[in-house]
């Protein structure tokens, strides 16, 4: 029997309604969806950068708000749409999170940069001299650098050209296996849905029409608004 | 020596005015009714801050001082937290910070001599200290509350990095004391080269030795500076926390800034 690492019962605030459902260790969840259907502001509840009005979320079987908000939000890693780094170099942002309590240690740069295939000899660029991609890969190595159980991702390839976003999936797929990582991730690709994640959550107006498959979702969808989502 | 402008002359200055009349007229800028309106106005508070000011200067000291500087600031912050009404405590904030700004700058003066404490040396002084710090009040708050919104994404993944407000917020605060700071660091490098400060110029034009108007303009000037610093330095630190709630979440809308105070 999996034990759910998150549960959510009855979430609710003005974007999201009566929300209910669990995330199972390992599982690589795809929330897919409308723009504005609230997907991203689902996905700010599980580190916290956002609070429900109502309802419960436990993490690990205990509530949420139990935990110190900083070690939770180490645990429950989050990758944004654009890399969103700091100034500097790349070095300065790999060990941004654990230097803020201490525990950062020089000879881990290296493996974070062979974790998102970049080579070593960046270490000390400057990250604005980099390309979309390879900033998008630093921000992604500087979330793995706390070591988080659970990684959390908004649309991570959608600011990024096809061929680009192809690589940064491929370095995706690799760590979610080898770190064993439990993944939930905003897409509004179904195709790269389908690529990454097993499971699918599909949020329209607030609230989860389906919860499947993603396989089944696509060649049998159940409600009416999946259907035409899917023809769009 | 003794310069005077005398009051036929003054009627002269009519002709300034003319030029950007005529101007607005010329070129139909609708500004006549501003342009007549903005001169007369000024003339009219200018004469009336002299009768003020004679009248203050002939009082004691000790009621004149406090009187007009308590006057000067409380003007100073109603006018400064126009820049920051979405801002919990921005009254209060400002008060107090140009309270302790001004009041350690005129400690220091009489402290060191450098200025006597009579009406006609602390009032002007300390209106430049407070005029200064009240721009560099809004101009911080102002800067802050563009970088938060521009900068929303890194604080978005700093705070998610785990980072606390006052980690996250810290590249938000250098850049907005780097902003306040600059144009003052300037101000200083071409100071006597490119325009000669208005202190000096009155002093010299009143038949004050050019030397001696330096000294009251390096003691002024350098004043300035340290006030301009510390009220940016001030204001950002008091502030800075009021973009976050008490679970380290980033406020994003003006109305949740007004509701959610910490
Ligand atoms: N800070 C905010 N304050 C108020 N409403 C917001 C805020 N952010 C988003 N919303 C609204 O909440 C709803 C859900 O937004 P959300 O960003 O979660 O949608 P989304 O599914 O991620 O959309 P997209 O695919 O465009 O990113 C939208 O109607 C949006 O307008
Ligand atoms: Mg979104």
């Amino acid at each position: 029997m999996t034990q759910a690492i998150f549960s959510f019962k009855g979430v609710t605030d003005d974007i999201l309604n009566h929300l209910s459902f669990n995330i199972y260790k390992n599982e690589k969840v795809m929330l897919f969806g409308p723009s504005g259907a609230g997907k991203s502001s689902l996905l700010f509840l599980f580190n916290r950068l956002r609070d429900p009005k109502e309802g419960k979320i436990e993490f690990k079987d205990r509530p949420i708000t139990e935990y110190d908000i900083s070690n939770l939000r180490r645990k429950v890693g989050l990758l944004l749409q654009s890399p969103n780094l700091f100034p500097g170099t790349v070095l300065d942002n790999l060990k941004y999170g654990p230097s803020l309590c201490g525990e950062w240690n020089p000879a881990d740069a290296k493996k974070l940069l062979e974790y998102v295939q970049l080579p070593e000899s960046y270490l000390n660029r400057k990250v604005d001299q980099l390309s979309g991609g390879e900033q998008q890969r630093v921000s992604l190595g500087r979330t793995l650098a706390n070591s988080p159980e659970v990684l959390l991702l908004d649309e991570p390839t959608s600011a990024l050209d096809y061929r680009t976003a192809e690589e940064i999936e491929e370095v995706l797929e690799e760590l979610v296996d080898v770190h064993q990582l439990t993944m939930v991730m905003v897409t509004h690709d179904l195709r790269q849905a389908k690529r990454l994640g097993e499971r699918g959550l599909f949020l329209m107006d607030g609230e989860i029409k389906e919860d499947d498959q993603i396989k089944t979702m696509l060649t049998e969808p159940k409600t009416e608004e999946l259907k035409d989502f899917i023809q769009d | 020596m003794e310069p005077e402008v005398s009051n036929q002359s003054l009627l002269f200055l009519i002709v300034f005015v003319l030029v950007p009349l005529t101007l607005s007229y010329y070129y139909q800028l609708g500004m006549n009714k501003d342009i007549v309106w903005s001169a007369i106005r000024g003339t009219v508070q200018l004469f009336v801050v002299g009768y003020i000011l004679t009248f203050l200067f002939d009082l004691n000291p000790f009621i004149g001082i406090p009187l007009m500087v308590s006057i000067m600031i409380v003007i100073a912050t109603l006018h400064a937290r126009n820049k920051g009404k979405e801002l919990p405590n921005v009254f209060a904030v400002i008060l107090l910070g140009l309270i302790t700004v001004e009041g350690s700058v005129l400690a220091l003066w009489l402290a060191f001599d450098m200025i006597e404490f009579r009406p006609s040396e602390v009032i002007p002084m300390s209106g430049m200290i407070i005029g200064n710090s009240m721009v560099a009040m809004g101009l911080a708050l102002e800067r802050m509350k563009s970088e938060f919104t521009e900068n929303s994404g890194r604080l978005m993944a700093a705070l998610s990095l785990g980072a606390k407000p006052n980690q996250a917020s810290h590249l938000i605060i250098t850049k907005t004391l780097n902003a306040a700071l600059i144009p003052n660091v300037d101000r200083l490098k071409t100071i006597g080269l490119v325009q000669l400060p208005g202190m000096m110029t009155g002093l010299i034009l009143g038949g004050v030795e050019p030397v001696m108007a330096i000294k009251y303009q390096l003691v002024i000037s350098l004043s300035i500076f340290s006030s301009v610093s510390l009220s940016a330095m001030f204001i950002t630190m008091a502030m800075y926390r009021y973009f976050f709630n008490k679970n380290d979440q980033l406020l994003e809308s003006e109305e949740e800034l007004r509701t959610q105070s910490k």
